[in-house]
This record gives structure tokens, C-alpha cells and sequence, in this order.
């Protein structure tokens, strides 16, 4: 492909794209090929779908695309069938014979693929019309479903690049910075910062060497929205680099990915291969004297990596540890030069505030926050995945709406931790607020990455900060007191209070080493440390108080602090429970209620699982 | 331009060299913020945290470490507000039941006013001040020694934990070390620390005269830079 010299080259290149792709009646199948779906053998049923329809003869009729996540990653692989919208899911090698023969060539729907609607039980065939997709607003996940992310044609069929062009044709760098102002884009990767903001400062900074980083390094467990635009939609994330740059007067661009991503740094590689083809990266892109390439850095995967000071430590070559931020990172960053660091999110929603305006981006959310967000929706739901929503949008609609409610039934949904392993918990009470930087954060919690974990009436409080705060003990890179020993000594007082040796003095220590902790730590992670415990403590007290002082755990969790029994009127004595008990704890005879030896028994829960009656009751 | 700039910590005016931290401004000034990992011929790498300040700015106080702090003009700067004592406070605690094996700890949790501990003690030999490690680097360009791993297993040792010919055994790694002052006592046997407190004595009630410097003998035992001078 030949290099495209201006402005008007691009645009020609656009309009001959967009007249390629369109293909009127024509069938096509969509694939998705990201890391969810490549777990559940999408591979091979890709491979089929070649075969079969090579086979056949129809692989020049039938255009196939293998895509990028589409969010619904627990129903992959996904397959959606066009020009119908057909959404088929769990889709198996197997099938494949049969979704040619019926559905590509006849026009014929397959029950048994299509979605069924946990809720009502009626099969969904359109893929707009499933619950889990119509209480979103897509418009970053939505571009992954169109393109096949190894091709810029694919990106600029559907318009990509025109915000560049849009951009180096009549657009001076002051201009940019103020669009993305009016927009009121805040940086997605958890601090809220108004991205303008930052951008106009790191341009205001000395200096003549400026740098543009993409954080790419997500550490928090359960969310991957980085992961899947990087993967479905690499270009639109260095399109956005490249306007920042642009504006920033930035000549080199990294993208710092974790390791553990191995298809998002393959993709970007690609693109940014492609891109420099195209001469959208290098000297003098487009004719109009800007020079920008950006290179791929790979993280080893810490956690810490994901805080600003410790990447750039870690992208020059140093160990990945923070430092003070005294001097902020616009003003001295990467190798002590200006540096802007934004996530993927954040400069993937760059090229669409500058193509259709900073007004259409703030028309959606609320007043402090702008735009859509991604989340990363697990937990006790009938559906989980990823979740774009615009700001504004309630909890309870993610919960009930877009996930489908409980996941059990007749279990009630408790609470919801939100921002990952440094967020906080929010009872069932709030879930009318709406998702909001500033309201979350008020509340004690915060929107972070993104991860939304649902938890029921069977999750023990206590436990989930233990479980939080032992990752944040691990991830810790040690380097400051309050969060290596702080953060060690509050995960000591948990185990204790877990394990029915807390003490009451213990919450108010707790307390109050958190908020030293929160005030005092090196890092933003460190900072944020603390917030599952004292989220926790704020509206799940109730939890830690039995804990301690009835020494029981209210949701039955905590193994110390239980007690297996089984009642006598409920047990048939049918003997299951014996049978499978591994430690021998449970005595009696076939015919008669059993009983459960405490002294013996090891709390696996093995008994509860297997009896028929319901008859083991956990106190 | 003025080579100085004026600064308010804890209510009284101070002038001091343009690029000089805050820390450094308020110890010229015989105003006490204690401090650990700080060394005046080395970077400050703000790891202890113990020389915490509260900086006031726009009507909101932020907390950070007054060692990485540059000195700005008409800077206002609590060095010791009751919020600031609390969390020095609890900060010593943690370094005093982490590692109590030492003299400069042991003093350092007085000055900051501990006086119970509410953890049990582990017998820590490292506080990862990392005093060692930058005067090796950076003093002496040496770079023998340095952290390895993360978190509870960060640990100062040598390149694959074999000391390598460019160690010239100078021992200005263990010259700076807190850890090298030993409780007036002698050393604590595992399971039977506690916490000190003898030098409470020496110092005339340390919860009235936090903010001046009193120039404490406990100078010696956690090498504050006054001291040294």
C-alpha cells in the first residue's frame, strides 16, 4: 500500500474504503476473536467457518470478520450474522456445519444459538434487542463489532483517521486542547483528572522533548475494557495519541501493555506497522510537517506498573516503583521531560470527541462527568462482561438491567465493590446513585478502572476487604511505610478478626490507620489502599461487630467462625452426607437424623452441597 | 530573580535558598520534623514518611513529605498541626513494632510520641529506609547494592545476592544504617521486645516541644542531619 501524502489523499482513501465495504445484502459473519471468546475455542470455530464455506464455494459471496470483544464474553464464542443482525452464541465447531447450510444459505434461524433472556425465558434473536446490550450506550465497544482490528481498511472504512485529518487541516493545537475541554473528557484510568487539563499543562511545560504515553498496564483483577479496545480497536487508540500529541507538541509516543496481553500487543503492533505504512506514524504525517511514532513498551506485570511515576520508572528501564509527585509528571515525567499519560479509554475517546464534536460527547453523563464509561460487570449476575454505560446511568440499572439481577435464585443482592481492589463496597441502599466520579467518590467508593463486582446475601464483608486488601499486600511494591507495613498490619487485623480473634479496640484501629494510610502513602494506589476497609467498616459494620463480638459470621463465610448442625425434623437419614464427608464428622444411622462433630469437622461445606433435604444448616 | 524564597512553616516566617525542600528550610530553622530516610548529601526518596508536613494551599491542606517538597514562595506548611502529629505518630508505631531492634527507631517513636504499641511486634532487622543503597549509588557511584522484590519481600542485597568485586567493603552502607544503634539495653531477643521510651528522660517533655528543636541526644541515634552539622 502506498503512502498517503496529505490531507485530500486520506480523504479519497476514505471514500474508496467506504464504497469497498458496503455490502448490501450480502451475508456476513462476524466473529468474535477476543481473548474471552479465544477461551472458549472461537479458534477453531473461525477455522470452520473458512473451511466450510471455502468448501462450499461461498467464500467469496459471504464476507467473514473476526472482530475484537464484543463485551459478552461469558456467551462467546459470538457470532452475529448479517445483514439480519442474528446473534448466535456458544457457538461450537460443530455448529458450524449447520449455520452455513441453514442460516448463511437459506436464511434460516438456528433456536437452539440464539440468546435466551434469563429473566422472561423468550429467545432473542437480534443481537440489539438482547437485554444485555439495550440498557447500554455503546459507543467505544460498538466500533470492536464493526472491524477486524488487523485491518486499517476495516478502521478506515468506518471513518477512522478522519479526526486526524480533521485535525492537521485547519485545527491549530490550542483549538484541539479546548474541544476536549468543552467536552469534558476526565481521564478513564481511575484519578477522574480532567484530561484538557493535563494536556494543556504538559503543553504549557519547558521543554523540547515532550512524550505521550498510553497506559495500557491493567492490573486491577476483573477488568479488561483496556485490553479489549487495544485488542478490537488498536487504530482509534493511536489516532487518539496522535491528536494528543498534536496538541501536546510531542514527538514520541509509548504504549505501555502488559505481557499478559499477548493478542492486544500483537494488534497494536500491527497497527502501528500499518499506520507507519500508511504514513500516519513517522516523519511528516499527511504532508503537514507533524512527526510522531509511537513504540510499544511491554510491562512485566505489576500492579504498581499502573501508577504513573512507577511506569515511566519501569519504561526507562528502572525498577517500577513510584515516586513523590511533589513535581508533577507534565512538567517532569519520562526521562525527567514533560510527559502526558493517559489510558487506552481516555485516547480511545479522543477521536470521536474531535469527529463529532465536543457537544455530542457531553450530552451524555452528568455534570461533572462526560461521556460513557466502560465497566467490567462480575459477580453474582446472570450476565456479566463488559458494560458501556454513560455516566449518570444507575447502579441498580447495571445490577438489574444489564446484568439480569441475582445469578441464584432467591439470593438477594447485597452490595456492590466498585474501582477495583482500591475501591470501596456500596450497599444495596445506594444503588440509585448515579455512576459519577465525584458521587462515588463521596460515598467512599470510586469508579477507578471500572470493575463492578455484585455480591449477595452469602458474601461475608469481612472477608471480601481481607481478600482485597491481601492483593493490594501483594501487589504493594514496598517502597513507603504506610503502605508496606500499614496495609501488612491491617490485613494481620483482618485475619484476626476472620478467624474469631478480633478484638473490639481492632475497628477503631483500623479506622484510624486507614485514614493515616489513605493521607500519608507515596502513591495514588497506596492511598486508595485502604478503601474496601473502610467501605466496609462505614456500611457494613453490623459484619465485623458480629464478627468480633458474637464470634459468627453472618453470611457463613469465614470457616473459623462457623458451625455446621443438622436438623433432626428435616434429615431423612438417607446417609449422602456421611458418605461424602471427607474428615468422617457426621455419625449416624441410615434411618435416623445424623449429627455433625464439630471437633472433627473441617467446614468444607461438602455436606451442605450434597444434602437433598436442606437439612445442614450453617451458623 | 531573588536566589531566596519566603516560606511560613508552623506560623513563623522562614527564608531559604531557592531549591532547597522544605525540611531543610524548617532544620535551619531549629523547627523539628523528624525524619528518617532523609540524608542531606543524598536524593530524597520519600519512603519513611515520617517527616510529613501538612501543606495548605487554596483553603485545603494536603499531606506529604516535607524532605520532596520544594520550598516555594509564600508557602504555608503545618509541620506539626494535631493532624500531622497523629499520623507521624502512627507512622512510628509501624516502623517501632516492625523492626524495635534499634536505638534510632526506638528514639524516633518517642519523639513522634508513641507511647503503646497496639500491634505485636515482629523482629524486623530492615526498615527499607534505603539510606544504604543511595549512599552506595549515588555518593559513591558504587551501585552494589540495591532492592530486590516487591512488597513484604523487598529486601536490600547484592546483584543475585553476591557481592560483587565493585563493593569496595567502604561500609558506608552500614555507617548510615538505622539499624546499626542497638537499644541502650543491648539487643532485644525475639519474642521480648518492647517498646523503650527510656530517653523520654532526657528530653523535657517531648508532647510540649514538638516544633522547636531541643537539640535531643536522640540526634545521635536516628543521625539527624542537625546533628550532624
Amino acid at each position: 500500500m502506498h503512502r498517503v501524502e496529505s490531507v485530500e489523499g486520506l480523504n479519497t482513501l476514505s471514500k474508496q474504503m467506504r464504497a469497498r465495504r458496503r455490502s448490501g445484502d450480502a451475508v456476513v459473519v462476524t466473529l468474535c476473536g477476543g481473548t474471552g471468546c479465544r477461551a472458549s475455542r472461537c479458534q477453531d470455530v473461525i477455522e470452520a467457518v473458512e473451511k466450510e464455506l471455502s468448501g462450499n464455494g461461498l467464500a467469496k459471496k459471504v464476507i467473514t470478520r473476526v472482530t475484537g470483544g464484543h463485551g459478552f464474553c461469558e456467551q462467546g464464542p459470538i457470532m452475529l450474522i448479517g445483514p439480519w443482525n442474528l446473534f448466535y452464541r456458544r457457538v461450537k465447531s460443530d455448529d458450524v456445519k449447520e449455520i452455513i447450510s441453514e442460516t448463511v444459505q437459506k436464511g434460516r434461524v438456528i433456536e437452539r444459538l440464539l440468546y435466551t433472556d434469563p429473566a422472561t425465558g423468550d429467545t432473542v434473536q437480534n443481537v440489539d434487542e438482547v437485554p444485555f446490550y439495550t440498557a447500554q450506550t455503546p459507543t467505544l465497544l460498538s466500533q470492536n463489532r464493526r472491524i477486524d482490528p488487523r485491518s486499517i481498511d476495516d478502521y478506515l472504512a468506518i471513518g477512522g483517521y478522519t479526526a486526524l485529518s480533521k485535525v492537521l487541516s485547519g485545527m491549530s493545537p490550542e483549538e484541539v486542547i479546548v474541544e476536549v475541554e468543552a467536552s469534558g473528557l476526565r481521564g478513564r484510568g481511575g484519578g477522574g483528572f480532567p484530561t484538557a487539563k493535563k494536556w494543556a499543562a504538559c503543553r504549557a511545560a519547558s521543554g523540547e522533548e515532550k512524550y505521550v504515553i498510553c497506559n495500557a498496564d491493567e492490573g486491577d483483577p476483573g477488568a479488561f475494557m483496556d485490553r479489549c479496545i487495544l485488542e478490537g480497536n488498536p487504530h482509534g487508540v493511536l489516532e487518539g495519541m496522535l491528536i494528543g500529541a498534536y496538541a501536546i507538541g510531542a514527538e514520541q509516543g509509548y504504549i505501555y501493555v502488559r505481557n499478559e496481553y499477548p493478542l492486544a500487543v500483537n494488534n497494536t503492533r500491527e497497527a502501528i506497522r500499518q499506520a507507519r505504512e500508511f504514513g500516519f506514524l513517522g516523519e511528516n504525517v499527511l504532508g503537514s510537517g507533524l512527526r510522531f511514532d509511537v513504540e510499544i513498551a511491554r510491562g512485566g506485570g505489576a500492579f504498581v506498573c499502573g501508577e504513573s511515576t512507577a511506569l515511566m520508572a519501569s519504561l526507562e528501564g528502572k525498577i517500577g516503583e513510584p515516586r513523590p509527585k511533589d513535581i508533577h509528571t507534565v512538567e517532569q515525567g519520562l526521562w525527567n521531560k514533560p510527559s502526558n499519560l493517559n489510558n487506552v479509554e481516555t485516547w480511545a475517546n479522543i477521536p470521536r470527541i474531535i469527529c463529532k464534536g465536543a457537544q455530542w460527547f457531553s450530552d451524555m453523563g452528568t455534570e461533572n462527568s462526560k461521556g460513557t464509561k466502560i465497566l467490567a460487570l462480575t459477580g453474582k449476575v446472570r450476565n456479566t462482561g463488559l458494560v458501556e454505560i454513560a455516566f449518570g446511568t444507575s447502579i441498580r440499572t447495571v445490577v438489574e438491567k444489564i446484568g439480569g439481577g441475582s445469578s441464584e435464585q432467591g439470593k438477594t443482592i447485597k452490595a456492590v465493590q466498585t474501582g477495583g481492589p482500591s475501591g470501596g463496597c456500596l450497599p444495596e441502599s445506594m444503588f440509585d446513585l448515579p455512576i459519577d466520579f465525584d458521587i462515588l467518590w463521596e460515598k467512599g467508593s470510586m469508579i477507578g478502572s471500572g470493575g463492578l463486582v455484585v455480591m449477595d446475601e452469602n458474601t461475608c464483608m469481612v472477608d471480601v476487604a481481607r481478600y482485597f486488601l491481601n492483593f493490594l499486600q501483594d501487589e504493594s511494591c514496598g517502597k513507603c511505610v504506610p503502605c508496606r507495613v500499614g496495609v501488612d498490619r491491617m490485613l494481620e487485623i483482618l485475619t484476626d478478626i476472620t478467624q474469631g480473634r478480633g478484638r473490639p479496640e481492632q475497628i477503631a484501629l483500623l479506622e484510624e490507620l486507614g485514614e493515616t494510610i489513605a493521607h500519608t502513602a507515596l502513591c495514588g494506589l497506596g492511598k486508595t489502599a485502604p478503601n474496601p476497609v473502610l467501605s466496609t467498616l462505614n456500611y457494613f459494620r453490623d459484619e465485623y461487630e458480629a464478627h468480633i463480638h458474637d464470634k459468627k459470621c453472618p453470611a457463613g463465610v469465614c470457616k473459623p467462625l462457623i458451625k455446621y448442625s443438622i436438623d433432626p425434623d428435616l434429615c431423612t437419614g438417607c446417609a449422602v452426607c456421611l458418605a461424602s464427608c471427607p474428615s468422617g464428622a457426621i455419625s449416624g444411622e441410615k434411618g435416623h437424623a445424623h449429627s455433625v462433630d464439630m471437633r472433627v469437622c473441617d467446614r468444607c461445606g461438602i455436606c451442605l452441597t450434597s444434602c437433598h433435604q436442606d437439612a445442614v444448616v450453617v451458623q | 530573580m531573588s536566589q531566596y524564597v519566603t516560606l511560613t512553616i508552623d506560623g513563623s516566617t522562614v527564608r531559604t535558598p531557592k531549591g532547597s525542600s522544605v525540611l531543610d528550610a524548617a532544620l535551619a530553622y531549629g523547627i523539628c520534623i523528624p525524619h528518617l530516610c532523609h540524608m542531606p548529601t543524598n536524593t530524597d526518596v520519600g519512603s519513611c514518611r515520617i517527616c510529613i508536613v501538612e501543606h495548605v494551599l487554596n483553603g485545603r491542606s494536603k499531606i506529604t513529605t516535607s524532605c520532596s517538597l520544594l520550598a516555594k514562595e509564600s508557602m504555608v506548611i503545618n509541620a506539626n498541626s494535631e493532624r500531622v502529629l497523629k499520623m507521624r505518630r502512627n507512622i512510628a508505631e509501624l516502623l517501632v513494632t516492625q523492626a524495635p531492634n534499634s536505638r534510632a527507631i526506638q528514639d524516633i517513636a518517642v519523639r513522634c510520641g508513641v507511647t503503646e504499641t497496639r500491634y505485636p511486634f515482629r523482629s524486623g532487622t530492615c526498615i527499607q529506609c534505603g539510606r544504604c543503597v543511595r549512599v552506595c549509588s549515588e555518593t559513591y557511584g558504587a551501585h552494589a547494592i540495591g532492592f530486590v522484590g516487591r512488597g513484604r519481600d523487598r529486601r536490600v542485597d547484592f546483584p543475585f545476592g553476591v557481592r560483587p568485586d565493585y563493593c569496595k567493603k567502604c561500609w558506608a552502607c552500614v555507617d548510615l544504617c538505622p539499624m546499626k544503634v542497638t537499644p541502650c539495653d543491648g539487643p532485644m531477643k525475639p519474642g521480648e521486645e518492647y517498646l523503650c521510651g527510656k530517653c523520654e528522660s532526657t528530653m523535657n517533655q517531648p508532647q510540649f516541644t514538638v516544633g522547636s528543636c531541643i537539640k535531643c541526644d536522640m540526634g545521635e541515634g536516628f543521625d539527624c542531619v542537625r546533628h550532624a552539622r
